[in-house]
């Protein structure tokens, strides 16, 4: 018979209370490890969908996701025609935002209306009138090449430049929507799943020359005041050439109007080529800095992201090691509890092992338990979450290896409690 | 003739120097298979002591133990859990079941300390619980039984190994006179059908003419022996 499991079963209400106590704590334990795995995988996941093997960006940057970077549309051509590419796709990136209504989450309007009562929260009274501005990341790529929309799950992709857009489900447009985005609106024509950048602001899909025109299309006051100064500056030539001086003043505001740039090429590699020695033969180029796909994530891990990753990762072993504290005195107290039994069955003859088995398999089971359910909650409350927060099995078997670890460690206290209940103490009492 | 527990000149001493206390002071004890041996004597009189050196809880300062013919303590190191488990049954003041286990579970634990699990365990356990007349509250835990009941299945209990010897704190203390006395009753037909010898501490003294033999200690020591042939028939043998 499992004197274990007895135990547990005669003081049920005790050892489940304990069991749903600890589990929720390990629930925030996994629910951090799935905000970490949501952050890497936000991270990453522009890099992977778009299925590039390397990344050219301009010199002495460190690529389109963590800092500026800019460089001539035509540069891909030149890219395509080195031995071992593939494709070469030029690509536009960069934040845009819409203003719209505000649409405060739950969570929001408890803190504001604690606000309101005067207690002290991270939100002020007034945050929430104000009108929210949503940022997108906008791709623009060329139709048919690599970096338009993956993962569709309604609606259609981008053919041709036609004032479309793809954007991702979390955006909270609907297919058929029209969207302001620069001087233009914008079609809503399909809808990708959880394609965020590294912010978890969600992706808009368009085509190269409308995302250009998007995201680098001068403010039309700049232009005239720049075709006044142009104007001015061919005068003299004017009083020499009228007609050539017109156009030349033309050429010159043309010429500053041009977005004709790109912020990455995204390289394709065919099968059994080195990324390493084509990086190596682009970075021979001119003005061209050239990353793996491995290292353009490594980038935004360990740069914009690297501080909060590890100031996560610190508090979830400091959770983890709480959880042990918390296992370990529940076992105690639940040792206290049975001092008397324990003596009695050292008096019956019952061998050591037998009863710090006892204690032992409480403990763990009391881990593995609290580790299940936290999982399950865990898993349960992960779709409210307002980023992406992905734990996996995994997780939840690496927790239940070291929670079972933290549990016998935790349980060392308590077995040493039982080991000093003396036999005698039931004679003569 | 042979005994199933002889102590010669029992010696048991704690502390040292100046602190040094003489609980039991050479004490000699017999204990005949069947027999039904009470120990009588005020607080610190060194009962509790004698007992748990009985049980091989303590070990005795100087001094011999024989269990069933074997010197416990002839320098040889032996398991005294494994002895204990397997030569000595335990009947306590307040019954100390274990709360978790029913009834037939607490009588199923000495069996499956000795090894016997399965069908022949539940059979002997149950025909224990038969035999002490509590064998309809088998499935029962300790908090619902009465102390009679529970006295009982503790009875039941110490009897699952078949021990040669039972030792017995206070076992009517924790029950009203009348409880008490049937108790009593039935320690004396185990020791007497079973063979099994019982050892009794008690301060009890209604109880003395259910025992065959008293013996009182005072300050470590027999002052007085008494058997069932010299007791007077109603008045209580030895009195406080």
């Amino acid at each position: 018979m499992n004197l274990a499991l007895k135990d547990i079963n005669y003081h049920r209400f005790k050892f489940f209370s304990s069991v749903a106590g600890v589990s929720q704590l390990l629930m925030v334990v996994l629910a951090i490890g799935g905000i970490i795995r949501g952050v890497i995988y936000d991270s990453a996941i522009i890099i992977t969908e778009t299925g590039a093997d390397l990344w050219v960006v301009e010199k002495g940057t460190l690529g389109p996701f963590a800092e500026l970077s800019r460089m001539p549309e035509d540069y891909y051509h030149a890219i395509e025609v080195i031995p071992g590419v593939v494709e070469a796709s030029p690509l536009v990136m960069a934040w845009e935002h819409v203003v719209r209504p505000p649409r405060p989450t739950p969570l929001m309007k408890f803190m504001y209306r604690n606000a309101v009562l005067g207690t002290k929260t991270m939100v002020e009274p007034g945050w929430m009138d104000v009108p929210m501005e949503q940022r997108f990341v906008v791709i623009g790529s060329k139709p048919g090449r690599i970096g338009g929309p993956p993962r569709i799950i309604a609606g259609r992709g981008i053919e041709a430049d036609n004032y479309e857009i793809v954007a991702d489900a979390k955006a909270g447009f609907q297919l058929g929507e029209r969207v302001r985005l620069g001087y233009h609106d914008y079609t809503v024509v399909g809808l990708t799943n959880n394609m965020v950048g590294l912010t978890a602001d969600p992706v808009i899909y368009t085509t190269l020359k409308e995302a250009q025109q998007i995201l680098f299309r001068p403010d039309p006051d700049l232009l005239r005041d720049r075709r006044r100064r142009f104007q001015q500056q061919f005068a003299q030539a004017a009083t020499i050439a009228p007609r050539l001086a017109d156009g030349l003043a033309y050429q010159a505001s043309t010429v500053a109007e041009d977005t004709h740039f790109i912020n990455a090429i995204a390289v394709k590699l065919e099968p059994g080529t080195s990324p390493d020695a084509v990086a190596q033969e682009i970075g021979r180029w001119k003005r061209l800095e050239v990353y793996t796909a491995p290292q353009q994530v490594n980038l935004q891990l360990m740069g914009s992201n690297r501080l909060i990753l590890l100031q996560l990762s610190l508090f979830r072993v400091v959770l983890v090691l709480i959880a042990g504290i918390i296992i370990g005195l529940i076992i105690y107290t639940f040792t206290l509890d049975k001092v008397k039994e324990i003596a009695v069955l050292k008096l019956l003859g019952t061998p050591g092992r037998r009863i710090y088995g006892m204690i032992f398999q409480q403990a763990i089971l009391m881990g593995v338990l609290g580790t299940l359910l936290g999982g399950a909650l865990e898993l349960a409350i992960e779709p409210f979450f307002p980023r992406r927060v992905e734990a996996t099995y995994g997780d939840i078997g690496q927790m239940l290896v070291a929670m079972t670890v933290v549990a016998v460690l935790a349980s060392v206290l308590a077995v040493r409690r039982a080991m000093k209940v003396d036999a005698q103490s039931v004679l003569g009492t | 003739m042979e005994y199933v527990v002889q102590a010669e000149k029992l010696v048991k001493t704690y502390g040292e120097g100046h602190n040094r206390v003489e609980v039991l002071k050479g004490l000699d004890l017999a204990v005949r298979p069947g027999e039904l041996f009470a120990i009588m004597g005020p607080s610190g009189s060194g009962k509790t002591t004698l007992l748990n050196i009985l049980g091989l809880v303590i070990e005795p300062t100087e001094g011999r133990l024989r269990l069933g013919g074997e010197d416990i303590y002839n320098g040889k190191r032996r398991d005294l859990q494994r002895l204990r488990r397997e030569r000595i049954g335990f009947i306590f003041q307040f019954a100390n079941l274990i709360p978790f286990l029913t009834a037939r579970e607490n009588v199923l634990l000495p069996l499956e300390l000795i090894g016997v699990r399965g069908r022949q365990a539940v059979q002997k356990g149950m025909e224990l619980l038969d035999y002490l007349e509590v064998a309809d509250r088998a499935e029962h835990l300790p908090e619902q039984l009465s102390g009679g009941e529970r006295q009982r299945v503790a009875i039941a209990r110490a009897l699952a190994n078949e021990p040669r010897v039972i030792l017995a704190d206070e076992p009517t203390a924790s029950l009203d006179s009348e409880r008490g006395l049937s108790v009593m009753r039935l320690l004396r037909k185990l020791s007497s059908e079973r063979g099994t010898a019982i050892l009794v501490v008690t301060h009890d003294t209604r109880m003395i003419g259910e025992v065959d033999r008293v013996i009182r200690l005072i300050d470590g020591q027999v002052v007085d022996e008494v058997t069932e042939s010299t007791a007077p028939s109603e008045q209580p043998v030895i009195q406080h």
